[in-house]
């Protein structure tokens, strides 16, 4: 398969070339260091109370507070390999040189999987960095992984739905053309919705909650979590973004004119 | 001839609208081909289906054979520039390049050596926000010609360039030619397609309205003979026996109409009479253009109310 080889590494060409990336990337990095530092503040006051007001911390899982703006930043790079090209009219020339369109997309869905796998990776093991320095060997409920192998599913999990967002945001972007619409609506789901679900009647907030991309992340660990899904069925629902997203995108890139 | 384009039938419809109808021509190499119409009449859209960036209502448009969209590797084979404004403003000229030769196994050593051709060499890594339309311009050639490809299409190329922009693009546009490969430029301009193309295809309202050489058309629209002779009273009378429409200029010359000019000199010999001056005269091409373009749009308006 050499067209989609080539394509694929002409594709890992563009991300790598474009400043946006970079920009981002730079987000998810400010995002951890901010994460720390309210970690960090947190377990200031866990360390000042006394232990009865100890055993009512929430616990200080890192990835709940820093992933989704991750997932964000990290979508956003994927949203753009595809709405940097519609905004600049590069998909002109990029179409010339692979009109195969849904070759070239799938070298898009290569790279955004890509960078969202390995981005994924390397933020959820940041988290995890902070979370064991900043913690120690503090007890359960505010340190949610006493032993740190209890922490791996949770990073595995976590680097796979940034990898999703990814693929989403990529979905997203082949849909909706425009960066800012597409960072709008990517925005939206992963970080906007989340609050929004508070405000609804507690049965559909949970309904709700269950279903959204930052909270598959514990589903689909079996960490201690209030959601309704089973390791399977966050499995599935994972699955769907994924297979939805893609479809979309692919139906709207091969169909319509560029 | 693996470099041939056709048309066959081509159409696109938006809606009640027909942007292009049932278009068929061929394209053949080694002679620059002008693609003329009147903004809007279809040129940009029937590029862009040939090119398989528009899906095609109806018909199809082959370059050597196959679909553009068939084609593994196209810039090897097809060099096309649409817009001048299709890079990303913030990747240089080598990187934007470099990203389109990649996808086609293209090295980077051809990167530079197209960059050189094209005259952005010094200016490589620069972003292209900072260029000009012109450089713009040469970048879209330079992509175009990455490939080294047998076929060549420009869309509307010397829009808003600058003396030198034009000039270079003709003689690059020649060059082309003669190396035996296909070219295609559109252009809305007729006095621009005078003096770079050879072949020319005219549309108007996405049809085409003619398909024929430069000279040809010159020659089908010659419309009269200008002559100077001292005894204009006699000449007239013999070329009005020989069937011409003769009418007086304020300069005393003659214009003759219905008689071609060796008609004229031999009858003015057989009377001794002396002639000074013979010019045949043609509509200049921006004339006969613009006439031709009119009628498809009266045409079209008579064939609309018809429907009515």
């Amino acid at each position: 398969m050499n067209v989609f080889r080539d394509a694929v590494a002409a594709e890992w060409m563009k991300v790598r070339t474009l400043r946006s990336t970079w920009a981002f990337l730079a987000g998810g990095v400010a995002t951890t260091a901010l994460g720390a530092l309210i970690l960090f503040s947190l377990v200031q006051s866990y360390d000042a109370a006394t232990p009865a007001d100890r055993a009512n911390f929430e616990t200080a899982d890192p990835t709940v507070v820093t992933m989704p703006f991750v997932m964000f930043f990290i979508g956003a790079i994927g949203a753009m390999l595809i709405t940097s090209e519609y905004t600049t009219r590069s998909i002109g020339p990029a179409l010339l040189a692979v009109p195969q369109r849904r070759l070239l997309l799938g070298a898009k869905a290569t790279v955004a999987g890509l960078v969202g796998l390995g981005c994924g990776a390397l933020f959820a093991l940041l988290a995890f960095a902070d979370a064991r320095l900043v913690l120690g060997d503090r007890p359960k409920p505010i340190n949610p992984w006493p032993q740190w192998t209890g922490a791996i599913p949770t990073i595995l999990c976590a680097a796979l739905i940034v990898l999703v967002t990814c693929l989403v945001a990529m979905g997203l972007g082949a849909i909706v053309r425009s960066t800012a619409a597409a960072l709008t609506t990517l925005g939206a789901l992963v970080l906007v919705a989340p609050i929004f679900a508070h405000f609804l009647p507690t049965v559909w907030q949970l309904r709700l909650a269950s279903i959204l991309l930052p909270n598959l992340t514990p589903q689909l660990a079996g960490s201690d979590h209030p959601y309704l899904l089973s390791q399977g069925g966050a499995a599935a629902v994972t699955a769907a973004y994924v297979l939805i997203a893609l479809t979309a995108g692919a139906v709207s890139f091969s169909r319509r004119d560029a | 001839m693996g470099s041939m384009i056709e048309l066959k039938e081509l159409t696109k419809r938006y809606g009640d609208t027909t942007a292009v109808d049932r278009l068929s021509f061929e394209v053949r190499p080694g002679v620059v081909t002008g693609f003329l119409g009147p903004n809007g009449a279809g040129k940009s859209t029937t590029m862009r289906m040939m090119l398989g960036l528009h899906r095609p209502t109806a018909g199809v448009a082959l370059i050597g054979g196959r679909r553009y969209d068939e084609i593994r590797h196209p810039l090897h084979e097809v060099g096309a520039v649409l817009d001048a404004d299709a890079a990303h403003p913030g990747r240089s000229a080598f990187t934007h390049l470099a990203c389109l030769a990649r996808s086609n196994g293209i090295g980077k050593a051809r990167v530079n050596a197209v960059l050189d051709q094209v005259g952005l060499a010094a200016v490589a890594h620069k972003r292209v926000g900072g260029f000009s339309l012109g450089m713009r311009q040469r970048l879209g050639i330079a992509g175009a010609l990455l490939g080294d490809p047998a076929v060549v299409l420009l869309d509307e190329p010397v829009n808003g360039l600058d003396a030198a922009g034009i000039r270079w693009i003709r003689s690059t546009l020649r060059s082309l030619a003669a190396e035996g490969r296909t070219v295609l430029l559109s252009s809305h301009l007729m006095s621009e397609m005078a003096v770079t193309v050879d072949r020319v295809l005219i549309i108007g309202k996405g049809r085409l309205i003619e398909d024929t050489s430069v000279a040809e058309m010159r020659d089908r629209f010659e419309r009269d003979v200008l002559v100077r002779t001292p005894r204009t009273a006699e000449l007239t009378g013999v070329l009005t026996r020989l069937g011409a429409t003769v009418t007086r200029t304020g300069d005393g010359d003659l214009v003759t109409v219905g008689v071609d000019a060796p008609a004229i000199g031999d009858a003015a010999a057989a009377a001794s009479i002396p002639v000074h001056g013979l010019t045949p005269r043609s509509a200049t091409l921006e004339d006969v253009y613009l006439e031709m373009t009119n009628e498809a749009a009266e045409y079209r308006a008579v064939a609309e109310g018809d429907r009515r």
